[in-house]
């Protein structure tokens, strides 16, 4: 648990704010896009340090605890793992060879026998060739041997999303063909205080999960954060600002878009939004979203992944059969285009906040 | 590895070549002291597991000597492509021969009488459940079956050789291993009836077995899946300091698929006590070793990824027997992978699905099931041995096939699990969704029942 703790707030950098307190303060809050603070700006870099939870929680857990990937050894590819190793040694915290099939497959195996496996995929652009491993064997390990045998204590993470110049095979986000399958759980967090909590519940899950990262976020997001180790519940939307006239959903980094569309639209248009960060894909959150958009009648969906077949579809389709006589208009989806992730043209790909206002606006006067 | 100390393969280098390949091992990337860069000594790696890591050598200018991390070997100045050793490759271990005579009796593992009528009638009881739930299948009974015939040395030799507890990781052709565990036959029929009494409540089809009580991992469907999570199981069961082995069965085909490759080389990497165990059958459906790999068989691919390997004659149990509980013994007290490529004939048809005659000939299949069949080599064994007789083989075909028979009736019998099991297990806990969907079929139901076959179903 020490070592899940340790991983959630490995997602960031720390700043040492001195003695005392048991939370640490972390840089900023959320950020939206394209405002990364540049890297110590103005501060005393010395002052800069690794997050250290595990240095500040009791250590009595499992030792059956394992984190795997390539190059965790060393402290990983965006530094989630440093320390780990020294702290809980080499047969816990180790480098495997570059073949994500492996990595899933042999973590399905150590949940097997009822050990907890936390496997690294390095992007989540790269969790293909694991797509057999996870939604043939991961997923229908329970279902097929009549709860004879298990995996779940499997947690899988990735970073995901754009980044800002990842292009084609460092932007993707994949959960939309996770959705299609039963039997997992794919979650994704808007800030180091929410991956703190899911992941803990991730890794606690008695089925196996899949976990993404915003990559961005690693850098970007600064929140104050708890040592000690707390849970968010899985499948469980969360209304982060009532409003009564618009419902917008997204999950991961989107969430600070579309929250600030939610100023821009009370500010210029005069309009209540009721935002919701999913957090949760599957199983996810139906009834709030629901009772979201029975009280607004209008619903807003947006995420990076491109349009067709991506998650909002799904959240369109539940909503217009729950809700059709709510709805004052079309539900919108404002997502990445049809097309792979581009690399200059990223700016133009985002479904940024203008897009996400414009398309508010349609609803509004539709 | 070898290949670049004996440079290239005269008939010298072939010799040589052969010789080492007879204890192919790992000692070419164990680790070389770090003042030494000199060739690998070829006879300290041999049975003992080096030091895993491959350490940094140290770094010096002034010896003419590679200095590349990636690979411990020697410098050559002349140009020449390793051959791949296919003509004669690695050779068979065997304990008995054709008639079921042992050829070495250093070799010979000396089991006690009871433990070998274990196996015989292991291998009897297993061939005669096949045949009646093949027949069962083209009577329409039950949808599928996969048969063994053929294969049942391979099966009953390596689980004798295991520990009740090591852990199976299987295909779908090892149904010995678990009638060996005294699997009942009530539990092999339940599961290719999906009837109430299916531990795996009817969600598979027939031949997915799985046993948490005999640690037996339920069967998938696709190929070789398994062979990556039994590394994992393995590295687990490491941890644990369990004294367990994990055995993971594939077959020759399966060995083609990127899993195997992974498996391999997590287990070989991360120092994961488990065997693999390559049942070489000559088939996967129609497609005949020749055009399933060009190299010299599963078992030349372990020294490729540092892992002790073996081929042995599966039809003989004893060898099989031998091999399984040498690599077991060693695996454990290592922790490292061992390698066991049974070479043996799929004498059945792939599935009930397939009709290998349109493939292969009659002939072919007759010859190992009149020449060199597991069974019959272990009956003679036996006979030698005064250990059984024409009397006792009646007798056991009699009682083997009424066993049989019974079982089959009961399970024929018996309802299949109540529709609700559609739905559970997907999670551990019943989502909010899933819950609806669960409702909205049985109040479907309650209209349209008559169109479903709810008669067959527990109420």
């Amino acid at each position: 648990m020490a070592v899940a703790a340790a991983i959630a707030c490995r997602l960031l950098r720390l700043r040492a704010a001195g003695a005392g307190g048991h939370w640490r303060r972390l840089r900023g809050a959320g950020l939206p896009r394209g405002f990364l603070q540049p890297a110590s700006a103005g501060e005393d870099a010395a002052q800069w340090r690794r997050v250290a939870h595990f240095t500040f929680q009791p250590d009595p857990e499992p030792l059956e605890y394992v984190i795997f990937g390539e190059d965790v050894a060393f402290g990983g590819v965006f530094r989630c793992t440093v320390g780990l190793r020294d702290k809980y040694g080499k047969d816990r915290v180790f480098n495997t060879p570059l073949c994500e099939q492996g990595i899933v497959g042999f973590g399905i195996g150590i949940a097997v026998t009822g050990a907890t496996a936390i496997a690294e995929i390095q992007f989540a652009d790269y969790i293909f060739p694991a797509f057999d491993q996870i939604v043939n064997e991961a997923a229908k390990y329970r279902y097929r041997s009549g709860d004879l045998f298990n995996c779940g204590s499997l947690t899988i993470r990735a970073p995901w999303g754009c980044v800002g110049h990842g292009a084609v095979y460092h932007s993707q986000s994949p959960e939309a063909f996770f959705a299609h399958c039963p039997g997992i759980k794919v979650v994704v967090p808007r800030s180091p205080f929410q991956a703190k909590g899911l992941l803990l519940s991730c890794i606690e899950d008695k089925n196996p999960c899949i976990f993404f990262e915003p990559k961005i976020l690693y850098r970007a997001a600064v929140e104050q954060v708890p040592v000690e180790p707390y849970n968010i519940p899985l499948s469980q939307a969360e209304v982060i600002q009532e409003g009564s006239d618009v419902t917008l959903v997204a999950w991961g980094t989107q969430v600070h878009v579309i929250r600030e569309v939610a100023s821009m639209a009370q500010e210029k248009l005069g309009v209540s939004c009721e935002v919701i960060d999913l957090r949760t894909i599957i199983p996810w959150d139906v009834d709030t979203v629901c009772k979201s958009v029975i009280k607004t009648g209008r619903l807003l969906v947006s995420h990076e992944a491109p349009l067709t077949g991506g998650f909002a579809s799904e959240i369109s389709s539940t909503v217009q059969e729950e809700c059709f006589l709510n709805l004052e208009a079309p539900i919108s989806r404002v997502c990445g285009y049809d097309t792979p992730f581009p690399h200059v043209f990223e700016p133009f790909y985002i479904p940024d906040k203008w897009k996400c206002y414009d398309a508010l606006r349609k609803m509004i006067n539709y | 590895m070898a290949y670049c100390s004996c440079g290239g393969l005269g008939f010298g280098g072939w010799l040589y070549l052969r010789i080492w390949i007879t204890f192919i091992g790992t000692c070419s990337t164990s680790v070389l002291p770090a003042a030494s860069l000199r060739s690998p000594d070829l006879s300290t790696g041999l049975g003992t597991k080096q030091h895993p890591q491959r350490q940094q050598q140290r770094f010096s200018s002034l010896d003419d000597k590679p200095q590349f991390p990636g690979a411990s070997a020697e410098f050559i100045d002349k140009l020449e492509f390793i051959q791949p050793n296919v003509i004669s490759g690695i050779p068979i271990y065997r304990v008995m021969d054709r008639q079921g005579q042992i050829i070495n009796p250093s070799e010979d593992p000396n089991l006690p009488q009871e433990k070998v009528l274990k196996f015989y009638k292991s291998m009897t009881l297993l061939n005669t459940m096949d045949r009646i739930l093949y027949e069962s299948q083209r009577q329409g009974r039950i949808s599928f079956y996969m048969t063994n015939y053929g294969e049942e040395g391979t099966h009953v030799g390596s689980a004798a050789a295991l520990d009740n507890t090591d852990l199976v990781f299987g295909q779908y052709r090892e149904a010995g291993v678990l009638m060996y565990r005294d699997y009942p036959l009530e539990l092999f029929m339940a599961q290719c009836y999906g009837n109430v009494s299916d531990l795996g409540k009817g969600r598979q089809m027939p031949v997915h077995y799985g046993c948490k009580e005999r640690h037996f991992v339920t069967i998938s469907s696709p190929l070789a899946t398994q062979i990556p999570q039994a590394v994992g199981a393995a590295y687990a069961a490491k941890r644990a300091n369990a004294n367990r082995v994990v055995i993971c069965y594939f077959g020759e085909g399966a060995a083609s698929e990127g899993d195997a490759h992974a498996g391999f080389n997590f287990a070989a990497t991360l120092e994961c006590p488990i065997i693999f165990f390559c049942r070489n059958n000559g088939y996967a459906i129609s497609t005949p070793t020749s055009e399933q790999y060009r190299g010299d068989g599963i078992a030349a691919r372990g020294p490729g990824y540092g892992i002790m390997s073996i081929r042995v004659d599966g039809n003989d149990v004893f060898a099989v027997y031998n091999a399984t509980k040498e690599a077991r013994r060693r695996a454990v007290a290592e922790n490292q992978p061992f390698l066991i490529e049974a070479m043996t004939y799929r004498i059945g048809h792939h599935s009930t699905s397939d009709d290998s005659s349109a493939y292969r000939s009659v002939d072919e299949v007759n010859y190992w099931d009149k020449q060199d069949h597991p069974i019959s080599r272990l009956r003679h064994y036996l006979q030698s041995r005064g250990w059984w007789d024409d009397e006792q083989e009646k007798d056991w075909r009699k009682q083997s096939r009424k066993k049989v028979m019974e079982a089959f009736e009961q399970a024929e019998r018996k309802p299949k699990p109540n529709f609700s099991l559609l739905f559970s297990d997907v999670y551990q806990e019943m989502p909010a969704q899933l819950r609806k969907q669960q409702e909205s079929l049985a109040r479907h139901l309650q209209t349209y029942g008559e169109h479903y076959p709810l008669d067959h179903f527990e109420k």
